[in-house]
């Protein structure tokens, strides 16, 4: 199932400075609910995890992270993500488009353009859930970047991105991020059966009369 | 036909279901109600891919769940050679996926555990390391070159199944070049599931000290089972019993043989523990049979005064992975040759081609006889769209080109022998009820006022009741089905058939048809079905094929008894079999009315004073070859008002008149008119599985897959007109299916005439708001 999911947002920082978080997978990943960077192979290349929970199924896609491209004089970077689930229930592939733009009273803006291709147990969930669980993720991602903004550089708070310039894995940074998949799944569901019981309501509205 | 009285509930009596009393008392008896003591879950683990090829799987951590019994692969199958079995038509399929997986959902390793929980926790446990494969979704594409080929095992390197056409090409190529006036449509009769209210599953159990194995089983045709069982599994089929219990709801989903049956019947010889496997809902809409999946073009040939001159039909059938179609073997599209439908025109060919996809396997008969549904919905579509073309009501263009009631039995250009009908009675009926005139003056005046209201018909013909053992045979075995009936020493009865009821109401309209031929009262007769130890040999319950089979072999059997009885009766009465006469229940000496022995005085007799040199009991069984198929007809009209705002449309008015002939039970006849035109209803408007282009079911679970409610369906209106069959005992035709089969084309027609006036001449199912509202924005009227 192909997805394109686009998403913009505003963070009162220059935008020097919100390049040097966006142009840096790992540093990327720590803001990514459920996501981390466990690897990295070579300056374009990482491995990493990232897990979803949808009610009752969990996903727990294991992959490679790519740079495809990094061009910092118009502030755009685009990276591929590939991941198969480690219990065989499915794979997922991922390419964003980050842009970043100066606005007139100096803070920036954030674009990313996502195409999303999910096939397997999550799949089946339909566009309507995906593109929910996708709305409410980024959301947190958001938050996330923009939390991770306003932190001081040296501070080593996001144990997740540890593996910016070293090739370890940082499996001692255990649960960097739990994916707080519960809540996820409950909003998700939520909005998603609202809609579907509007939708619902008013398909068949008169019809019992 | 001499008519019974209410107390004794023959023919035409709305006795009440006697199986009723304990349904709705929650006292039905299905697979999952089956306990049994040491009894262990089996759990299926499924392929998230459509395609994709096996690189390992890893069954240690599942094994060492506590609680685990084991965990059965395709691997450990194939030592056995049970990783592949036949279906039901001329193909194999993986019971599990040994070297590649064909679609998604697609049975891979079975779980076994004490409890169903563990099992399905086991099951998660399971690893399975996947290499993703180009996908085939669209039928279309099968035969591209660049399309992958999906069956390995096969050695025709192609996705192309079979080729099968029927008719008068040249005839009808010639027909299409004299005609004045062409109309053709091309519609997708979608996929879609019967989604019975239970879904599929069995418990086998295998008793190591006698050998023998029992299976209870969703099945509606036991006995077949029982020996397609013995001839796959190499068991001796007197040692497997298969009990059908109750049913809750086939529609020819439960005709198939499922993958998690055989590995519950491995998993039971293995442990030596009755086995249970219950599907979920999800499993049963992804994996087990669907239906239809025919993408279809009509064309018609006719005289510019609207006399059809010939019908052209070409056909693209998916058939998923497997080509595990349940039909007859002479018939590779079933019976879709009834696509002539209710008119008479000399000149017809029609033509399907079958190909692989990374989709489910099947190609079942829901709640239809073999791809009638298809063909009916293809000619009601397309006369539709001649009458568009011509310009006149598609009422006159039906009538018109009626099959007169004098031409039966009718031959059909594509080699049906129609038994009886009467097609413009049950027209007149409909138009009648329904007010036809009336509404299309409404719709007039509607139409002025900018309002959409559609006005949808369908003169359906059926074929049902297979079949004559000439011609028909699902997997070798002729399609004849059977009725033993025993009458006990006082004056009841239990009778067995070859069926199996999954909610048709077989234990009161075969015990009523007991009642009409012996006079025995309907709620003395016990019917019982299902157990291949008791019940003679039969080919089950789908396509319609009941009443029209064993219906008849149970008349044929009681008459059996009635002619014994006659032989007792002239003891008893000391007189000459030829002085006899009978009335319902009674066999009395001609002129002597007082001189009467009930049949209750004749069962007795049979065991108790006998004439000299006869065997005791009263008794008989049939096995029925019948004649001829039967052809039950009708006509449905539709009304429907469109929202333009939202694309909405809502149904206002159904009529829906049948003839089935000769009618056992008016309400069980109605009841069934009810569900199946409930069922066109989700059909038309409601439902699909649909895939995306990984080969993801978009329909699979009843969030997405649409279930009516009794809030979402209309009001039906039904009636009836009465044309017996000729060559059935009891004249009856069969009727469970009519609506589903017949009720499709009058929604869509109904949708598609409301939108005729814009330039609309077809609309595919299944007819979603945002479908209607994308049209009305095409054409303009909404912005």
């Amino acid at each position: 199932m192909a997805l394109r999911i686009e998403k913009t947002f505003q963070v009162s920082q220059p935008i020097e400075k919100v390049w040097s978080l966006l142009s840096d997978p790992a540093k990327v990943a720590s803001c990514v609910p459920g996501a981390q960077i466990t690897e990295k192979i070579d300056e374009k290349t990482y491995k990493g995890s990232i897990s979803v929970k949808v009610g009752p199924s969990l996903t727990d896609y294991k992959g490679e992270v790519q740079i495809l491209r990094l061009d910092p004089q118009n502030h755009e970077i685009e990276i591929q993500g590939k991941g198969q689930d480690v219990r065989g229930r499915g794979s997922a592939s991922m390419t964003m488009t980050g842009r970043l733009a100066t606005l007139t009273d100096g803070a920036t803006q954030v674009t990313s353009i996502s195409e999303v291709n999910v096939v397997g147990i999550l799949a089946q969930m339909g566009s309507r859930v995906i593109t929910e669980v996708s709305n409410i993720m980024f959301d947190k991602f958001s938050q996330n970047f923009q939390a991770r903004l306003q932190q001081p550089v040296a501070q080593p708070a996001a144990a997740n991105d540890a593996t910016a310039g070293a090739s370890t894995p940082t499996s001692s940074a255990s649960s960097p991020q739990p994916i707080e998949g519960g809540s996820i799944a409950w909003q998700a569901f939520k909005q998603v059966f609202s809609r579907w019981l509007q939708a619902l309501t008013r398909l068949f509205s008169g019809r019992s009369a | 036909m001499q008519q019974t009285t209410p107390e004794v509930g023959g023919m035409g009596h709305s006795i009440k279901r006697k199986e009723d009393l304990r349904f709705i008392q929650g006292k039905g008896n299905y697979v999952d109600d089956v306990h049994l003591p040491d009894m262990v879950y089996g759990h299926m683990v499924r392929s998230p891919y459509a395609h994709a090829r096996l690189k390992s799987i890893n069954t240690e951590k599942a094994k060492a769940l506590p609680g685990v019994l084991a965990v059965i692969t395709g691997e450990d199958l194939a030592k056995a050679n049970l990783a592949w079995m036949p279906t039901l038509y001329f193909d194999k399929q993986m019971v599990l996926a040994t070297g590649k997986v064909l679609f998604q959902s697609q049975e891979v390793a079975f779980v076994v555990a004490e409890d169903r929980y563990t099992a399905a926790d086991a099951a998660e446990l399971v690893e399975v390391e996947y290499e993703e494969l180009p996908v085939l979704v669209d039928p279309h594409k099968a035969t591209d070159p660049s399309s992958p080929i999906l069956r390995e095992d096969r050695e025709e390197k192609s996705n192309h199944i079979f080729h099968w056409e029927v008719g008068d090409k040249a005839a009808t190529d010639k027909a299409f070049q004299d005609a004045a006036v062409r109309a053709d449509v091309h519609a997708v009769f979608q996929r879609c599931h019967p989604a019975p209210l239970e879904t599929c599953g069995c418990v086998a159990d295998f008793n190591r000290a006698t050998g023998r194995i029992t299976i209870y089983l969703t099945s509606q045709a036991p006995h077949a089972h029982r020996t397609l069982f013995a001839l796959v599994g190499g068991i001796p089929e007197n040692n497997i019993r298969v009990v059908s219990p109750d049913i809750g709801g086939g529609f020819g989903n439960k005709v198939p043989i499922y993958p998690g049956y055989v590995c519950a019947v491995v998993a039971s010889l293995t442990l030596g523990r009755p086995v249970k496997w219950i599907e979920t809902r999800s499993e049963n809409l992804q994996s087990t049979g669907f239906a239809r999946d025919y993408h279809m073009t009509a064309e018609l040939a006719a005289d510019r005064d609207g006399k059809i001159q010939a019908l052209r039909v070409k056909t693209l059938a998916d058939h998923g992975a497997f080509n595990a179609a349940a039909q007859p073997t002479k018939f590779p599209a079933g019976l879709f040759s009834i696509c002539t439908g209710a008119y008479d025109y000399p000149n017809a060919f029609c033509e399907v081609d079958g190909v692989y996809t990374n989709k489910a396997p099947g190609g079942i008969a829901y709640r239809c006889s073999f791809r009638v549904t298809e063909a009916a919905y293809l000619i009601e579509r397309v006369v539709d769209v001649l009458a568009q073309e011509l310009k006149i009501d598609p009422v006159e263009l039906r009538q018109k080109n009626f099959i007169r009631p004098d031409k039966f039995p009718y031959q059909s250009p594509l080699g049906w022998s129609f038994d009886s009908g009467n097609y413009q009675a049950a027209m007149d009926l409909a138009l009648q009820k329904a007010g036809y005139g009336e509404l299309r003056k409404e719709q007039e005046e509607k139409r002025k006022k900018g309002e959409l209201m559609g006005i949808g018909v369908s003169s359906f013909v059926e074929i049902v009741g297979a079949g004559p053992a000439h011609t028909f045979d699902i997997a070798g075995i002729k399609m004849f089905d059977s009725a033993e009936i025993r009458v006990h020493p006082t004056g009841k009865a239990i009778c067995r058939m070859g069926t199996k009821s999954q909610g048709q109401g077989h234990e009161t309209t075969y015990a009523q048809i007991v009642a009409q031929e012996l006079g025995i009262p309907a709620a003395d007769v016990t019917v019982e079905e299902g157990d291949t130890d008791t019940a003679p040999y039969g080919l089950g319950t789908y396509a319609s094929r009941s009443t029209p089979v064993s219906g008849a072999a149970t008349a044929v059997a009681a008459r059996k008894i009635r002619d014994k009885a006659k032989k007792i009766a002239a003891h008893l009465l000391e007189c000459s079999e030829e002085d006899l006469e009978w009335e319902p229940g009674k066999f009395f000496v001609k002129g002597a009315p007082s001189k009467a022995k009930t049949i209750q005085d004749i069962a007795f007799a049979a065991y108790t004073n006998m004439p000299e040199g006869m065997e005791a009991g009263l008794e008989a069984v049939d096995y029925y070859d019948p004649p001829n198929l039967t052809f039950p007809f009708g006509t449905y009209i539709c009304v429907v008002d469109i929202d333009k705002g939202t694309g909405e449309v809502k149904v206002r008015k159904f009529v829906a008149v049948d003839d089935c002939g000769n009618v056992i039970n008016p309400m069980i006849v109605d009841g069934q008119i009810h569900g199946g035109l409930t069922e066109g209803l989700a059909i038309a408007f409601m439902q699909q599985i649909d895939y995306d282009e990984s080969g993801n079911v978009q329909g699979g679970s009843f969030m997405d897959y649409l279930v009516p409610t009794a809030v979402e369906t209309p009001h039906w209106e039904t009636d009836k007109t009465c044309t017996p069959s000729p060559h059935h005992p009891l004249g009856a035709k069969g009727v469970g299916e009519s609506p589903n089969v017949g009720s499709p084309a009058a929604f869509v027609n109904a949708v598609v005439d409301a939108l005729s006036h814009l330039g609309v001449r077809h609309i595919d199912m299944p007819i979603t708001p945002w479908k209607v509202w994308s049209v009305l924005k095409e054409k303009g009227v909404v912005s």
